[in-house]
């Protein structure tokens, strides 16, 4: 063995040697990791993971990070995701030892019950991003459902599919994560998160008040006649005077079991979440 | 001293790491797309590099050379700026976590990135001396920096623009590369 070889492989080891010894030394007496990191990496084990953002943070490991330095914030802001799964919060409250505040996850709801006549063929791009720009949609009410699902791609969950007679989304409440992708990716404006215990919403999205032609657009289309309000005694159903349409009480959730009745539009769609009241009006 | 000048615009601007020298070029179109990273990531890799310089340059002059093992220098300068990143990373990480989260997530990236490689060969194959060798690296530094800030600043333009389908994206952004690597052959005619 000539001495060159021996010197190289004696270089690189004592190198590779002091550069081990350094990385040890270091480890053993720069200060601890801050705790907060560990504890966050702990927390993150309880949440879904799936950083879908609802919570205000960016992803899980953000939100586990904001919990562990305070836990007000779980209490205050309890991961929207997790609240829809009973026994991850309780596993979760339970190493927390705290109670979060206003469990009530969100749900998405499309306003739209997709009856409207489509109007031609479309071809196109096949998103609804696509199928808007052109003449706002190919359907007869240009506020509808397009029905070619930009919402299910961006589901996380698979909570969203589609009805191709109708040509409409339909949410399914058991999977949805009220996570929120699907708002924005509507380029319609049709969904809207809810309160999970919300017992119904409104099918329609038809906001032109004024313009009687709208009427016939879609057999199941708002006429605006209001009569939603004129039965809901407790305030179950207001008027939205800036979209033109009624709204639901989101802080109580009511149930408008009149308005549901005497809609003649039969637009006022019952949830996963509505019971019958009969036991109480009787 | 007008020597040093020299060489620091020399690296930063003409012989360009990322589009002149062709080096470290996946940071370059990996971390470019929002401006508050790639100017995190610059910094990173201005701080690697000119550690990495001050680590290398005296290994290689008073232990590779006396023993005349100057072929062995790239797998050590790896050996050595891969545990030195470490050291850096972990103390960064235990010391100031708020400068850990601007930073430190990029470090294990640059690690053995060719840009930090290659000013450390580029300091040995021209001959410079120790402070010559550390203000190359600054230089290095910076018009890494500051290409990626450029690019970022373009790319975060780009998204809005609305290229044919098949363009947007990365092709845009190679295209895009492309002209600022023209761009920045004009400083050639500057500085010799």
């Amino acid at each position: 063995m000539s001495t060159q070889t021996v010197l190289s492989v004696g270089l690189l080891t004592l190198i590779g040697f002091v550069a081990g010894t350094v990385i040890f030394l270091a480890s053993k007496f720069l200060p601890k990791e801050d705790k907060s990191l560990e504890e966050a990496a702990r927390i993150r084990e309880f949440l879904p993971g799936a950083d879908c953002g609802a919570c205000g943070y960016p992803g899980c490991f953000a939100y586990a990070q904001a919990v562990a330095k305070d836990r007000q914030v779980f209490v205050n802001h309890p991961c929207p995701t997790l609240a829809q799964d009973k026994e991850g919060m309780h596993r979760l409250e339970d190493y927390l030892g705290l109670k979060a505040k206003n469990k009530v996850g969100k749900k998405a709801v499309v306003h739209c019950t997709g009856k409207s006549e489509a109007l031609a063929d479309y071809k196109g791009i096949n998103t609804c991003q696509g199928a808007a720009q052109v003449a706002s949609g190919y359907k007869e009410c240009p506020y509808g459902c397009l029905g070619l699902g930009d919402c299910v791609t961006v589901c996380p969950t698979g909570a969203i599919s589609i009805n191709n007679e109708r040509k409409v989304a339909i949410v399914d409440w058991e999977t949805c994560i009220g996570c929120g992708l699907c708002v924005s990716a509507c380029p319609q404006n049709l969904i809207e998160l809810m309160p999970a215990n919300m017992p119904q919403y409104l099918g329609c999205n038809y906001r032109a008040a004024r313009d009687i032609v709208g009427r016939k657009r879609c057999p199941d289309g708002c006429i605006h006649c209001k009569i939603c309000v004129k039965v809901s005694q407790e305030g179950e159903v207001t008027w939205d005077e800036t979209k033109d349409l009624p709204s639901f009480d989101k802080e109580y959730c009511l149930t408008a079991t009149a308005a549901i009745e005497k809609c003649p539009r039969h637009i006022i769609k019952k949830t996963a979440a509505y019971r019958e009241m009969s036991t109480i009006s009787d | 001293m007008s020597n040093l000048i020299a060489i620091f615009f020399g690296m930063a601007l003409v012989n360009n790491m990322v589009l002149v020298k062709f080096l470290g070029l996946c940071p370059f179109f990996g971390v470019s797309k929002k401006l508050k990273s790639a100017l995190s990531m610059g910094i990173a890799v201005l701080l690697v590099m000119v550690v990495a310089s001050v680590v290398t340059w005296p290994i290689f002059h008073f232990l590779l050379v006396p023993y005349n093992v100057e072929f062995m220098r790239t797998v050590i300068f790896i050996l050595v700026i891969a545990s030195l990143v470490q050291i850096i990373e972990m103390t960064i990480k235990r010391t100031n976590l708020t400068l850990y989260n601007a930073l430190g997530i990029y470090l294990p990236l640059i690690t053995t990135n060719c840009a930090v490689l290659g000013i450390t060969f580029i300091n040995i194959d021209q001959a410079y001396t120790f402070p010559e060798s550390i203000i190359a690296a600054l230089g290095a530094g910076a018009g890494f920096t500051l290409v990626l800030i450029i690019m970022s600043g373009i790319r975060e333009r780009l998204d809005m623009a609305d290229p044919p389908l098949a363009f947007k994206g990365t092709p845009i952004a190679f295209i895009t590369a492309m002209l600022l690597g023209l761009c920045f052959l004009a400083f050639g005619g500057i500085i010799g």
